[in-house]
């Protein structure tokens, strides 16, 4: 599952920096340990050399036994192995009825022909007492660094991503159709985002160029099919106005003429969307919607009769949008007809103007395949192959052209366009 | 009556002559602006067909200079450019009417037709053959003196079998006639069958049997 960039590096901070915090954290214990001893160490044995010093001086006068200051045996030889090695040790001490750690260090020492041995202690809770509190408060800091470094990596990950997103949303409003440049940035103040929108705006000029020759690809050669259509449809009045036209001929002809007007039918069509997705209906007027839809189904009507399917109009009055009136004819009729033309004998037609909602409603043969699409160009059920095909593709060109929202539902052979003008 | 024709597409420009010379016109053809306007210069002519669209020219400065020269000829416009903005720019120009290809030529007879009465019966708005005479202003018709009642798509139909008359009109061509770029939107010619059994029908009644006949199913003729 994908997520976001920051909450991905924030969750990578939190997984690897604790654990290699904690690991520091035992590391430092463990010399701040070892330095801790040694200080010991030093200790007990400048004691160690005090104590001697002040026995000697004062010729054995002093005392031979603080407990937890320093021991002095004589002649009496320790174990081999204690001597001159520090090690712990335990002291109970009566008063308080308490055993305590202690640090020990024993030497021999001779003085007048005889041996002793002097051991110092030095108190281990103090220390580890110490150690302690450091390392307490070394924990806090660390966390205090952590916290840190995750509010300050949000920030700064926040800051340096901030050209990527103002790439991304620049992205997002881009709309080929309407051919025109990304408006990015060459300058963002780093070399991978310059990179990015360098390349991006290379890559949109590129899409734009492809865009606009198959635009006029299409223009063109709708236009240059336009005069061998002219010369086959000429030739077939001709043919038709034969003296000696014979049944079987005329039903030739007649085949041809279809297919030719087909073809000629389709090529128009093409063109007036190639039109379309030109803009060149630039003319905007104040229409009236409810009057345009009105007229074109009494004319659908009309041409129809009696196989016009049964009819249920609800349109409001008065509903006016500011449009090309040719293209919203045209979205109206191909809406229509098309209601008509997949329509079943039996069925009917709604036709329903609610404020700025059209919904048009009819019962047809059940979908099969994709919704989506309908309103595509060439895409037909193959049973109604007498028509061009592109008739929704028609009314969706003009939808995007003026940002209309088009709407399609399919529910047991009945089949509902909506469309919300604005 | 004389016709030029000036199409850059010889096969085009093959059929149109062939059609009117067979309703007896006098037809001369040029494929380029330069044979155009030496034609233009000799002669005078009752129509010129023009298409706009010459490898060597344009046809609309063809239209500026023929009214410069104060010359009269009806000019029909027939051209591939269909939007309103071409028609308006070629009508401005002083054409008489603009036809867009692909267009039908019995469509391009009517308007031939209707452009030469316009042309040189003025004030007069009948129309008359055979038994048949339609009254243009009130889009009146009679058979044999009896008045027919025609709704206004029989009566346009009527006039357009009268224009081309004794020659076959495709069922297509009366289709885009009577309801214009409308019928892009008519995959089906039902609507022109039905009103032409209601012409027919109303025409019997009236003693104009068989006026009307259908040729296979490819379109129709009123032979007079």
């Amino acid at each position: 599952m994908s997520k976001n960039l920051l909450y991905k590096n924030t969750l990578f901070l939190l997984r690897w920096l604790p654990l290699v915090l904690v690991l520091f954290c035992i590391l430092f214990y463990f010399l701040m340990r070892m330095q801790a001893h040694h200080m010991q160490e030093k200790q007990l044995l400048l004691k160690q050399q005090n104590i001697w010093n002040a026995f000697t001086k004062k010729m054995g006068a002093i005392e031979t036994t603080i407990p937890g200051e320093y021991i002095i045996n004589e002649g009496v030889s320790t174990d081999e192995k204690y001597l001159d090695e520090p090690r712990d040790t335990v002291i109970y001490f009566e008063s308080l009825k308490k055993a305590i750690p202690f640090e020990a260090l024993t030497g021999q020492f001779q003085w007048n022909g005889k041996v002793y041995n002097v051991t110092t202690f030095v108190s281990s809770t103090e220390i580890n007492h110490l150690i302690i509190k450091v390392f307490i408060t070394e924990a806090i800091i660390l966390l205090l660094l952590l916290l840190t470094i995750v509010f300050l990596n949000r920030k700064s990950s926040r800051r340096l991503w901030q050209p990527f997103f103002a790439t991304i949303n620049k992205m997002d409003e881009y709309d080929v159709t309407k051919n025109t440049s990304l408006d990015i940035p060459k300058e963002t103040g780093t070399i991978e985002f310059n990179r990015l929108n360098n390349e991006l705006n290379k890559m949109i000029a590129r899409v734009n160029n492809a865009y606009y020759n198959q635009k006029q690809f299409v223009e063109n050669a709708s236009h240059e099919i336009q005069t061998p259509l002219s010369i086959i449809r000429s030739k077939l009045e001709l043919l038709i106005n034969q003296p000696d036209l014979t049944k079987k001929s005329a039903s030739l002809l007649g085949d041809i003429t279809e297919a030719n007007d087909r073809l000629s039918q389709m090529n128009k069509t093409l063109l007036l969307l190639a039109k379309i997705e030109n803009n060149q209906f630039p003319d905007v007027e104040n229409i009236s919607l409810s009057q345009l839809l009105q007229d074109g189904i009494v004319s659908f009507q009309q041409h129809y009769e009696e196989k016009f399917p049964s009819l249920t109009l609800d349109i409001d009055e008065n509903v006016s949008i500011n449009a090309n009136k040719v293209l919203i004819e045209i979205l109206l009729s191909n809406l229509i007809k098309n209601a008509i033309e997949h329509n079943v004998p039996g069925g009917f037609i709604s036709v329903k103007l609610k404020g700025r909602n059209l919904y048009v409603e009819n019962t047809g043969a059940f979908l099969e395949g994709n919704p989506e699409e309908l309103f595509e160009r060439f895409k037909k059920s193959s049973y109604q192959s007498k028509t061009t095909g592109l008739g929704l593709a028609l009314v969706k060109q003009v939808t995007l052209l003026y940002h209309y929202e088009l709407s399609y539902q399919h529910d047991k052979g009945i089949h509902e366009v909506k469309i919300k003008f604005k | 009556m004389k016709l030029l024709v000036i199409e850059d597409e010889s096969s085009l420009l093959n059929s149109i002559k062939d059609y009117f010379e067979q309703s007896d016109f006098l037809c001369e053809g040029v494929l380029t602006y330069k044979e155009a306007i030496s034609r233009i210069e000799d002669f005078s002519y009752d129509c010129i067909i023009l298409d706009i669209n010459l490898p060597d020219g344009n046809g609309l400065k063809l239209l500026q200079y023929l009214r410069q020269c104060k010359k009269d000829d009806g000019v029909i416009i027939i051209s591939a450019r269909d939007s309103l903005d071409d028609k308006i720019i070629g009508l401005n120009h002083g054409a008489d009417d603009y036809l867009v290809k692909p267009f039908h030529l019995s469509e391009l007879n009517a308007r031939l037709k209707a452009l030469l009465r316009r042309k040189y019966t003025q004030g007069v708005t009948f129309l008359e053959a055979g038994s048949l005479k339609l009254n243009l202003a009130s889009r009146e018709a009679t058979c044999n003196s009896h008045p027919i009642a025609l709704t206004k798509n029989e009566f346009d139909l009527l006039l357009y079998l009268l224009n081309n008359k004794n020659k076959v009109v495709s069922k297509q061509a009366i289709a885009e006639h009577i309801y214009g770029d409308q019928s892009d939107n008519m995959p089906s010619f039902d609507f022109v069958y039905s009103q032409i059994k209601n012409l027919k029908r109303k025409l019997k009644e009236k003693g104009g049997d068989e006026l009307i006949q259908s040729i296979y199913g490819l379109g129709y003729k009123l032979s007079i």
